[in-house]
């Protein structure tokens, strides 16, 4: 399957263009997105990206043909590069503290020193924008540190927490409630509320495609 | 800085200022917010003269109490005013000093009170509706002072004295109505038996609903496909977790998830299901074009 369209509801179309969140499909999102954003059908009003889908919302009554649509952006799937190389190379300090740390080291049958040597030797990249405000989901988690998130999510989770849930690995760039295993925690700012109130894309530390790497430290310099 | 024209005395249960909601900002994970009943938030706006978009104070339950810092007019709407007696979503004025406190409505979650001339309020991405659960933005606290905007709307002239809105436009919360339900993206994966079960009972609306979702209780169903990659969501979405109990997401829910939706509600009803308390009761139907 190349590409294929789900109505949702009456003025929305889900664009699933893959069936497995992979560099492939990454891809396929971003090239499918540049296209949108350039060529919008009209009424549209946003388009969001999933791991695998993407999610059009038109004005009342304005969706487009769903077979028009489809034979477009066939074409932009058909010629979108296997892979995309990485955006901006980031490195955040990590005090690798969290209360989940333990957590996570039993159920990979590893030591707390080999988890964060594991966590810390890993070029991540952003996959998906979402859940939250600058939420980012990072790809290339060692198999061995995928954990399954809390049954119960915790009410608060401190900002800049760093986080295992399944097979990603994320930092919280607020103070939210959510389930992911915290293993530690750092200090770079990854939301600005002030480039928020301003309404900038620069409000977001991490873009779609960023290269991150955790560099494990004591205590933060300032 | 604006003229201060009221005070929020007692927060109550909760006041914040919202509008219609921001658009284009889910791709970073900022949700739509905005008014949970939409329709009431625009007559509330209507009454006094504003655009529909202008900031109006969303006041959940009871306990709130405001007060007028000059003259001013203003409509409120929505479960203070579901009285079922017509003709009660009305202006009035409030003189310079004057204080109204929202008293236990009868039905429904959500008030909303407009002020002639608008408020105005800080913005995130072009809105004035907080995300507290995303780091932007909180709550009015007891004690804030709001103020006028800047350049305001010119609002309605001077000499209207008491507007009021068609009554059949007026809702009253006690008697929702069957909601209708299009098939969402994972609608295959559910049996047959499944949708039967969701669309032949009616569900209980759970004390654990928010801004972000609004959970039922009722009998849990089962779905094929437990987890999927994770996908955007609509407001609206009605999603099917492991324990069976479906979410119905809101306009603060998460951008994205991974549970599969059974359907859809109909956009034009997101606002009257917002307005149904925990433990009143709902059903769905199919909708159809």
């Amino acid at each position: 399957m190349l590409l294929r369209i789900d109505t949702f509801g009456p003025d929305a179309l889900l664009v699933r263009y893959a069936s497995k969140g992979d560099a492939a499909a990454f891809s396929r999102g971003q090239a499918l997105l540049t296209h949108v954003d350039s060529h919008p059908p009209a009424g549209l009003i946003e388009a969001t990206l999933g791991f695998t889908t993407m999610l059009l919302e038109f004005e009342t009554g304005q969706c487009p043909d769903r077979a028009l649509l489809e034979v477009m952006l066939e074409g932009v799937v058909r010629e979108a590069p296997a892979e995309v190389g990485p955006g901006r190379s980031l490195e955040l300090p990590v005090v690798y503290d969290g209360p989940d740390l333990k957590r996570v080291a039993e159920i990979a049958g590893l030591s707390v020193g080999q988890v964060i040597e594991l966590h810390s030797s890993t070029e991540y990249r952003v996959r998906l924008l979402g859940f939250s405000p600058g939420f980012a989901y990072l790809d290339g988690l060692d198999q061995r540190l995928h954990t399954p998130k809390l049954a119960t999510p915790r009410p608060q989770v401190p900002a800049g927490s760093v986080a295992i849930g399944g097979e990603h690995t994320a930092v919280y760039p607020a103070a939210t409630p959510g389930g992911w295993n915290l293993i530690g925690r750092t200090d770079t700012p990854l939301l600005d509320v002030a480039r928020a109130v301003v309404g900038s894309r620069e409000a977001f530390g991490l873009r779609l495609g960023d290269a991150v790497r955790f560099v494990p430290v004591d205590r933060f310099h300032s | 800085m604006g003229e201060p024209i009221l005070e929020i005395v007692d927060a109550g249960f909760g006041v914040a200022l919202q509008d219609l909601g921001r658009r284009g900002w889910k791709r970073f994970g900022v949700p739509p917010g905005g008014a949970l009943d939409r329709h009431a938030a625009r007559l509330a706006n209507q009454l006094v003269g504003n655009l529909p978009d202008a900031p109006v104070l969303e006041i959940l339950y009871h306990g709130a109490c405001v007060q007028a810092r000059r003259r001013i007019e203003v409509a409120l709407t929505g479960a203070a005013v579901s009285t079922g007696r017509p003709g009660d979503w009305h202006t009035f004025w409030l003189s310079d000093g004057e204080a109204l406190a929202i008293a236990p409505p009868r039905a429904g979650v959500w008030s909303y009170m407009a002020v002639s001339g608008g408020l105005a309020g800080t913005r995130w991405f072009g809105s004035v509706s907080a995300f507290p659960r995303g780091g932007l933005g909180s709550v009015l606290e007891s004690g804030t002072v709001l103020e006028r905007p800047v350049h305001p709307f010119v609002p309605l002239p001077p000499a209207i004295g008491r507007r009021w809105i068609d009554p059949t436009e007026q809702r009253d919360y006690l008697y929702p109505p069957a909601f209708r339900v299009w098939p969402g993206p994972q609608w295959q994966l559910f049996s047959e038996a499944t949708r039967g079960a969701f669309f032949g009972q009616s569900w209980t609306v759970s004390s654990r609903s928010d801004r972000t979702g609004y959970r039922l209780d009722g009998g849990p169903m089962s779905c094929a496909a437990e987890v999927i990659p994770s996908e955007p969501v609509l407001p609206g979405s009605i999603q099917v977790p492991p324990d069976g109990r479906p979410i119905i997401t809101m306009r603060d829910g998460p951008t994205v998830g991974g549970y599969p939706k059974i359907g859809l509600l109909d956009s034009a009803q997101l606002s009257w299901l917002a307005q149904c308390r925990p433990g009143q009761r709902i059903r769905f139907v199919v909708a159809s074009t």
